[in-house]
């Protein structure tokens, strides 16, 4: 199955950089995967919509921030579910939502099957290469809930989407 | 008095809230707009190394990141005191119009064109790039894509990475053009010119065709005497990479041209206190308050102020579509050059003639031989000490100024942002328009709110060039409150 993983973020703007550190630790991890593409996006809808195009599956990784949201709490998401996710939606290019409806619409190859792993996150609105320690703490568990997800998803039978 | 707040507005970059204050009469007292900005970048560069700005400014927002790069690459070449080749020129310029080309492509389909192309008083779940697909039809959606597909593709090829480019050095460009790679460009070039071509004729059709859309173009609600500012070759033609900044008068009279470099000379930077915004003036002027005309240091830097600022475009059918640009809007010719458009609704028109231009321009690039060649660096011999680099990012001159030590480290950042040369004009379009749509305590409907957005977004302003971060889909609130803050009414629509 062709997997593609974005890491969604800004790498300077403290945890807003989380999706994309966890994606790099994923690409190091899976080197030797050829069937595994990863990459770093800023956001957006359209742009996010065609990076999946033509892949039979997508993980995208994200910081998130909600009402009361404990830092470094981890959840798993469809795209249905991103009214929250703070990268996904992009006033210079549209929602991802919109997007995905435009793909669909125009036929592009969207992977049916999209998981979105958000870290809650605690600041971003600090210019900083730094997380935040509890937001750091959640990169690793991320990074082996994702490589769970892949190995799993891999055997027969088995379905996967709403580990962590 | 009484409050109305529409908060956030929709469909713009970062966090944005617009307060509409009443008088006791119930008529429009004052309008404010504000945005929580990101501050802090400049102090963030300070004691890094000057060759880290291009990738490093280039993170400031994933929107323009193209824009960035290369002004931050042209601060080096100064810093650096050292002259790219003219190849490497080329190269960067055919980068950055590749960039133009998706920026306004996507402006206008997915942001823009919901106003006009889907209509002002449609519903908001419809006017969304969605809606505009479906009044345009499948084709041209899958053509917008497509568009975008084929000019990231030149992008990352010349940039060396597909978002966040790394290809630009002090002294030039890192990597050469093949002639395979100068082959495919240029056939992409004459599609997006096809392309840019094909859309002035949508907006033809769909806008100047429709008696409603060009009367509210024309109607004195987006109208304003400003000054214009804009980047101009020696023949004062537009030129989005290099040359110098042109501003001229309400009237069109030159006032000044000045390089890059001098640009704390003529611009200063008014302080509100209701804002963390800074309103950049005229300082020669001075700041009158959120006024237009003569007298006003009022001015703005968008494409409609750049067509304004030139004396013509230096590509044929860009030319050709700027004179029926004038003609059409009743510009008068004075002393040789038109009299600036000021129905800043035209500013939407404007952004396609530039997408024109942008593609003819990169084709002109992409023919050129000396694009192949491999002199594309001149290698620095020392630490000038100091540099300004300038371009014309779409939505306006953006500045970045750097000062460093003898090693390169710097010691001084200033950036002046697109958007941050309209905010005083974008404060002026939304009073107009409120005080145009409300009277009396008149109940707010959703076409006036329309509308005071459409005066927003004609600007495309990204409000904090540093967060492209919204909290999901954006919910439209309008509060009305008593002065003592007792709330009177709140209408909300999602999305």
């Amino acid at each position: 199955m062709s997997t593609i993983i974005v890491g969604i973020g800004n790498r300077v703007l403290s945890d807003d950089a989380v999706g994309i550190k966890v994606a790099h630790a994923l690409a190091d991890a899976l080197r030797s995967r050829s069937d595994v593409v990863t990459c770093e996006l800023w956001g957006g809808g359209l742009r996010l919509m065609e990076t999946l195009n033509g892949h039979e599956r997508a993980i995208i990784i994200d910081a998130i921030m909600t009402e009361g949201g404990k830092p470094g709490s981890v959840y798993t998401l469809k795209p249905s579910d991103l009214r929250q996710s703070r990268n996904t939606y992009s006033t210079h290019d549209g929602g991802f939502q919109e997007a995905l409806e435009l793909g669909a619409m125009l036929g592009l190859n969207l992977p049916p099957q999209i998981t979105i792993w958000a870290i809650e996150a605690d600041d971003v609105e600090t210019y900083s290469e730094n997380l935040t320690p509890e937001v750091e703490r959640a990169v690793p568990v991320v990074v082996e809930g994702v490589m769970r997800q892949i190995d799993l998803e891999q055997q027969p039978g088995l379905s996967g989407g709403e580990q962590k | 008095m009484k409050r109305v707040t529409i908060n956030p507005i929709t469909r713009l970059e970062g966090h944005g809230k617009i307060d509409i204050f009443l008088d006791e009469k119930g008529n429009v007292a004052n309008t404010y707009f504000q945005v929580p900005e990101l501050r802090g970048f400049e102090q963030f560069c300070v004691g890094r190394p000057a060759e880290d700005m291009p990738v490093i400014t280039s993170r400031i927002c994933g929107v323009c990141p193209e824009a960035h790069h290369i002004a931050a690459t042209k601060a080096l070449d100064q810093l650096f005191g050292v002259e790219p080749p003219p190849a490497a020129k080329k190269i960067r310029e055919l980068f950055y119009m590749a960039f133009f080309v998706t920026d306004h492509t996507t402006h206008f389909y997915a942001l823009g064109g919901p106003d006009f192309i889907v209509g002002p008083d449609a519903p908001p779940a419809e006017r969304n790039l969605l809606g505009v697909v479906k009044k345009v039809g499948l084709d041209v959606g899958k053509q917008v894509i497509a568009c975008r597909a084929r000019n990231h593709h030149v992008i990352e090829m010349l940039g060396g990475r597909g978002i966040h480019p790394v290809a630009g050095v002090p002294g030039g460009w890192s990597r050469p053009v093949s002639a395979a790679e100068r082959a495919e460009i240029e056939t992409i070039a004459a599609q997006n010119v096809a392309f840019a071509l094909f859309t002035l004729k949508v907006f033809d059709q769909i806008v100047l065709g429709n008696p409603a859309y060009l009367d509210l173009i024309l109607s004195d609600v987006y109208h304003h005497r400003t000054y214009s500012m804009g980047t101009v070759d020696e023949q004062n033609r537009l030129n989005f990479y290099d040359g110098k900044i042109r501003i001229v008068d309400p009237e069109g009279r030159e006032f000044v041209k000045y390089e890059a470099a001098d640009y704390a000379q003529h611009i200063a930077e008014r302080v509100e206190p209701w804002t963390y915004l800074k309103f950049p003036y005229l300082k020669k002027i001075g700041w009158k308050g959120f006024v237009d005309g003569v007298e006003s240091g009022v001015y703005t830097a968008t494409p409609l102020s750049r067509l304004n600022a030139s004396d013509r475009l230096a590509t044929p059918l860009a030319q050709e579509q700027f004179e029926r640009f004038y003609q059409t809007l009743g510009s008068k010719i004075v002393q040789g050059r038109h009299q600036p458009v000021h129905q800043r609704l035209a500013t939407h028109w404007a952004r396609l003639i530039e997408l024109l231009y942008a593609a003819e321009r990169m084709q002109e690039l992409a023919h050129d031989p000396e694009i192949t060649s491999p002199d594309i660096r001149q290698i620095p011999q020392g630490v000038a000490g100091e540099g300004v680099g300038s371009v014309e990012a779409p939505r306006g001159t953006l500045i970045h100024h750097y000062v460093s030590d003898e090693k390169a480290i710097l010691t001084k950042v200033n950036l002046v942002v697109g958007t941050t040369n309209n905010h005083a004009a974008i404060s002026m379009s939304i009073r107009k328009a409120a005080e145009k749509f409300i009277h009396g305590f008149e109940v707010v409907e959703e076409g006036f709110l329309n509308r005071v957005e459409m005066a927003f977004r004609l600007y495309d302003p990204c409000l904090s060039c540093a967060t492209h971060t919204l909290p999901g889909e954006m919910p439209l609130i309008v509060n009305i409150k008593s002065y003592d803050g007792e709330s009177l009414q709140s209408l909300r629509r999602d999305g």
